[in-house]
């Protein structure tokens, strides 16, 4: 099943290229926000699916166009992205030590959304693809093995990221407004049979940027889920992010679309919105691909034009 | 006002004799709420309840706060926005460092008389990091530094919990180092603010054991109240009930093991008081990072002896 949030405060299943209004499912309980009502539908879904099925069943659904989709997570209560977490196609040795940080629930956006570049004086702001991790289960110091008990669905996520500010700071880096596009919605395990083998892919004004698969990862899902949790306790609704292979990032800037669609996820599209109208070259950044790689160990970002 | 939250997460405040108040009943589908929430309807509509409060705890006895089990006073908070390395360090930095912080999960808070359970995981050391936490009450983006009083609803005692080098240093590795479960101890109280004219102004201190390890002033902070929520609402808005806890003085960092009693006090802001329990009996020398920098050690980090 696909789900998602649309006109605020409605949740919806997808059918076919239509979505299904399917609010009435939970129309029983009161939430104080759309967040709460993805927390209980992800919660108890065994207890919501035949209702939920029974009602796409009976009607057709409006189309896409007709409605404003959110984001399916619109305020994540733990947001985890994992750091540095791609093969680069296979040019690392090894996986790095890993890692991961928090990024701020005010981040997220949702389909059609716009990204807005803040004013400071980043080198570069980069689109970041990535596989995302809906959980489905309580769940603390989770063994890997078990991990996948833990998985409710799977999510398109973009960690957009501004480069070269404080040091290094993932807060500084991360956690800007707005840099956290998910959706359209969240497809549940039953329909992602290799969650480990899916073509991950994203343009920028219709032009390939990233184009990589799930099995380049460098610390797998189930260790990522064991890890995060040996750190916190991981909650229906919260969500991991696996990291981004970093080979065909580029500059993102004023009026970019950007869409980033995982097989079987649905497409994602965004905007970008930069008041400075500052300038890079369109295209994939060389520098931090080679950096990535290990092809070299120095050397800054792409230059703004 | 003192706002907390005890028993089955009811609202409680405190009257002039210490004692608390319950005044749950005057908030509007109460039971319905989440525990968080409770607070931040609280704090979104101070102004219809202030006055209420304030008449309920002239009117009400209250009863012993010994009896109850206080609670955290935001158990689960949107977010919490910690600054990093912003203390002067009794004016032994010749500048501040660089502003930074990090986000440390909801999911780390305890409360007063709670445990904190250290990882079992091989950190370098385990350390408390006494700190004041302001509570936001009004959204703040890009906030103006002149305007800052405009945004704080009150003030808590808060523990930074550290593990230290877990993670992947010396890449940022707050998640790993100040996100464990049970790494956020706060309250017993919100403040509000009112009763708190100048939070550049008040002696933090705190105990292990009943001996004394961190006493220093807000004063030595580095990066002042007014720009950390200038420069942190430029990156993530902040929000009703969101905390920022500014920092410590590392000066009177020290480990903590299995069995301790950790109490921490600000002035006016009440004692906070929470255990430590560490399943592997780790021990590290019971020392402050001043006490080995004035005996000349290179590493300030009490070193693991077992």
């Amino acid at each position: 099943m696909k789900l998602l949030l649309f006109n605020n405060d409605k949740l919806g299943v997808y059918k076919g290229d239509k979505i299904v209004d399917v609010s009435s499912a939970l129309s029983h309980t009161k939430f104080y926000s759309s967040q709460d009502m993805m927390n209980e539908i992800i919660a108890n879904f065994e207890n919501y699916k035949s209702k939920l099925q029974d009602i796409v069943d009976a009607n057709e659904g409006v189309s896409a166009d007709s409605i404003k989709i959110n984001a399916p997570l619109p305020y994540p209560n733990q947001l985890v992205a994992m750091a540095v977490n791609y093969m680069e196609f296979g040019a690392r040795s090894a996986p790095a030590p890993i890692n991961a940080f928090l990024k701020s629930p005010d981040s997220v956006i949702g389909n059609g959304d716009t990204v807005v570049l803040p004013a400071a004086d980043a080198a570069i702001f980069h689109h970041e693809a990535e596989l995302g991790i809906v959980i489905g289960k309580k769940g603390y110091k989770i063994d890997a093995k078990n991990a996948y008990d833990y998985i409710f669905g799977y999510v398109n996520f973009i960690d957009v990221s501004a480069r070269g500010l404080g040091n290094g700071s993932f807060y500084w880096g991360k956690s800007w407004d707005t840099f956290g596009p998910m959706g359209p919605c969240i497809t549940t395990v039953d329909e992602i049979s290799d969650p480990q083998n899916l073509d991950i892919k994203l343009w920028v004004n219709d032009t390939l940027r990233q184009d990589f698969n799930s099995n380049d990862m460098g610390h797998n899902i189930a260790r990522c889920i064991e890890w995060v949790s040996q750190t916190t306790p991981l909650e229906p609704g919260d969500i991991i992010v696996t990291g981004t292979n970093h080979q065909g990032l580029g500059a993102i800037q004023d009026g970019d679309k950007i869409e980033i669609e995982i097989q079987n996820l649905n497409r994602l599209t965004v905007y970008v919105k930069d008041d400075l109208k500052r300038e890079w070259p369109k295209g994939i950044d060389q520098a931090t691909a080679d950096r990535a790689a290990g092809r070299t160990t120095s050397g800054g970002f792409g230059e703004r034009n | 006002m003192k706002l907390l939250l005890f028993d089955d997460y009811r609202l409680g405040v405190l009257n002039k004799e210490g004692k608390v108040v319950d005044v749950s009943s005057n908030i509007e589908n109460f039971n319905d709420m989440p525990p968080n929430r409770r607070v931040v309807e609280v704090i979104n509509n101070w102004s219809k309840y202030q006055p209420v409060f304030s008449n309920s705890i002239e009117n009400d006895d209250g009863s012993d706060l010994a009896g109850h089990k206080i609670l955290p006073p935001l158990p689960k908070p949107g977010k919490m926005v910690c600054m990093a390395v912003n203390y002067m360090e009794n004016g032994t930095r010749s500048e501040p460092a660089p502003i930074n912080a990090f986000l440390k999960s909801s999911n780390s808070v305890i409360g007063e008389g709670d445990t904190i359970i250290m990882s079992e995981q091989d950190a370098i050391v385990f350390e408390h990091e006494a700190e004041l936490a302001l509570i936001i009450g009004k959204q703040a983006k890009n906030a103006n530094s002149a305007d800052w009083r405009d945004y704080i609803f009150g003030y808590m005692n808060f523990i930074d919990v550290s593990s230290r080098g877990l993670g992947a240093p010396p890449m940022d590795s707050f998640f790993a180092m100040k996100s464990p479960h049970t790494s956020a101890p706060m309250g017993p109280f919100i403040v509000t603010a009112d009763e708190i004219p100048d939070p550049l102004n008040l002696d933090v201190k705190l105990w292990v054991n009943g001996k004394i390890r961190q006493e220093y002033h807000t004063s030595d902070m580095a990066h002042k109240i007014p720009r950390c929520i200038e420069w942190a609402s430029s990156i993530t808005k902040l929000n009703p009930g969101d905390i920022v806890p500014t920092g410590t003085n590392h000066r009177g960092l020290g480990p903590i093991h299995d069995g301790d009693k950790i109490e921490m006090e600000i002035e006016n802001l009440g004692k906070l008081t929470v255990f430590v329990k560490d399943p592997l009996k780790r021990k590290w020398a019971d020392e402050t990072r001043l006490e080995r920098q004035e005996r000349g050690e290179e590493v300030t980090m009490a070193p693991r002896i077992k």
